[in-house]
């Protein structure tokens, strides 16, 4: 690692500004993420790359420290991080493109936890054509303040200004987290900084992928997967019509397979609605 | 009593069980106390999964004694489980979930929905 390591190698201007790679998630994989709205790679960053984050963020302490960006060691294993980047890969389709922007939520623990909230400048659709990631460089148990989330609720619209008055949500977990884990997340997921009980600095970088090809399924296909029969429900089911997150999650689900144009709801209990039929589902679009 | 009252006694009997109550320990804790007797509207909004009074809480948001409480981390701690529980210990609801809600498409499922505002005065 150490020589893989050049501290001061620096990514030039010219530096391609989309990157491709084998896609491994699976279609349950993709499903899950249509699901829930993030996925969770814990400690797939190495250590010595999580010491070298965290000392250029005590270095470069300001909220937006995009030149780490032009770090090679850390182009390679956390922007390129081979476990995200192919899932980013597998979500946004080949040549996704690059961060271009660095945030770091860099706070001092103890803290309090702030509002519920959406990120601005959401699109509340069942286009994945962005990605918000997260990557933690130093262990972030409950007592650092992870970021906390509502699995599911990027399928429900809100307002981030009619989110204030909100505390306890139900289902909303902690993305606890060793040091070195990346946090991919649908951008309009509901969110908020945990409260933090503990002591110390913690670190949260933030940065963004974007799709530059049409979405296909060209991920890992598995053989026995059934969209007529796979479970399409969604965590967040406890808070909308019967139903409704089952169809959010296959409509979701189908544009990421580049089939968005044949994805159909005929109502009652046709397709997509979970149910033990004595056959194929009424309203399955042909061809899946 | 409120939980800034509940904190106060809770404090007070630990410290008489622990045997180091001191005149000094008491007299702050009572002075706290009075401090904290003005009257003041405490709120509570509870998220309801339908317009039923006895539907299950999803989200919850405590104002007491002037300040937000953070509920228990585990929704199952919460102190009332539906509008009905709290009702039933004193609260007055104030604000009943807004119907417009139901005039948005289905397709499109929006925030948490339906949401009873309940006030006491402590």
């Amino acid at each position: 690692m150490a020589g893989v390591l050049k501290m001061g190698a620096a990514r030039s201007d010219a530096a391609p500004k989309t990157h491709d790679c084998p896609a491994t998630l699976t279609d349950t994989e993709v499903l899950d993420f249509c699901k829930n709205g993030y996925l969770l790679l814990e400690g797939v960053v190495p250590d010595e790359v999580n010491r070298l984050s965290v000392d250029y963020c005590d270095q470069d302490n300001y909220y937006e420290p995009t030149s780490i960006l032009a770090e090679d060691w850390f182009h390679q294993h956390v922007i390129c991080n081979p476990a995200a980047a192919s899932a980013v890969r597998s979500l946004l389709g080949p040549h996704f493109h690059l961060p271009v922007l660095m945030s770091n939520h860099r706070v001092e623990a103890p803290f309090d936890a702030t509002g519920w909230h959406v990120d601005g400048n959401y699109q509340f659709r069942p286009e994945l054509n962005y990605l918000q990631v997260f990557y933690y460089p130093q262990d972030t148990p409950v007592a650092m303040g992870p970021t906390q989330v509502v699995p599911g609720s990027h399928l429900v619209k809100n307002k981030a200004r009619f989110m204030g008055h909100l505390t306890g949500i139900r289902g909303a977990i902690p993305t606890t987290a060793p040091a070195g884990s990346i946090f991919i997340t649908a951008y309009q997921i509901w969110h908020r900084r945990g409260q933090a009980t503990g002591k110390g600095m913690r670190n949260l970088l933030k940065y963004f992928y974007w799709r530059t090809q049409p979405s296909a399924r060209d991920w890992i296909v598995e053989e026995d997967f059934d969209f007529a029969t796979v479970n399409y429900g969604s965590p967040i089911a406890s808070v909308v019509e019967q139903f409704r997150a089952d169809i959010k999650v296959a409509e979701m689900f189908l544009w990421l397979c580049g089939r968005h144009d044949d994805f159909q709801n005929l109502g009652g209990q046709s397709w997509p609605l979970p149910a033990h039929r004595n056959g194929a589902p009424y309203g399955l679009p042909t061809g899946l | 009593m409120t939980s800034a009252q509940n904190q106060i006694a809770a404090r007070l009997e630990g410290d008489f069980a622990a045997g180091q109550l001191s005149a000094d320990g008491l007299r702050a804790a009572l002075e706290a106390l009075l401090q904290d007797t003005a009257r003041r509207q405490d709120l509570l909004y509870l998220h309801a999964t339908s317009t039923a009074p006895s539907a299950s809480v999803v989200a919850m948001t405590l104002v007491e004694g002037g300040a937000i409480v953070a509920p228990p981390d585990d929704p199952d701690d919460w102190p009332y489980q539906s509008a009905l529980d709290a009702i039933n210990d004193g609260w007055r609801v104030i604000s009943f979930p807004n119907m417009a809600l139901l005039a948005l498409s289905a397709d499109d499922p929006h925030g948490l929905g339906f949401e009873f505002i309940l006030e006491k005065w402590s």
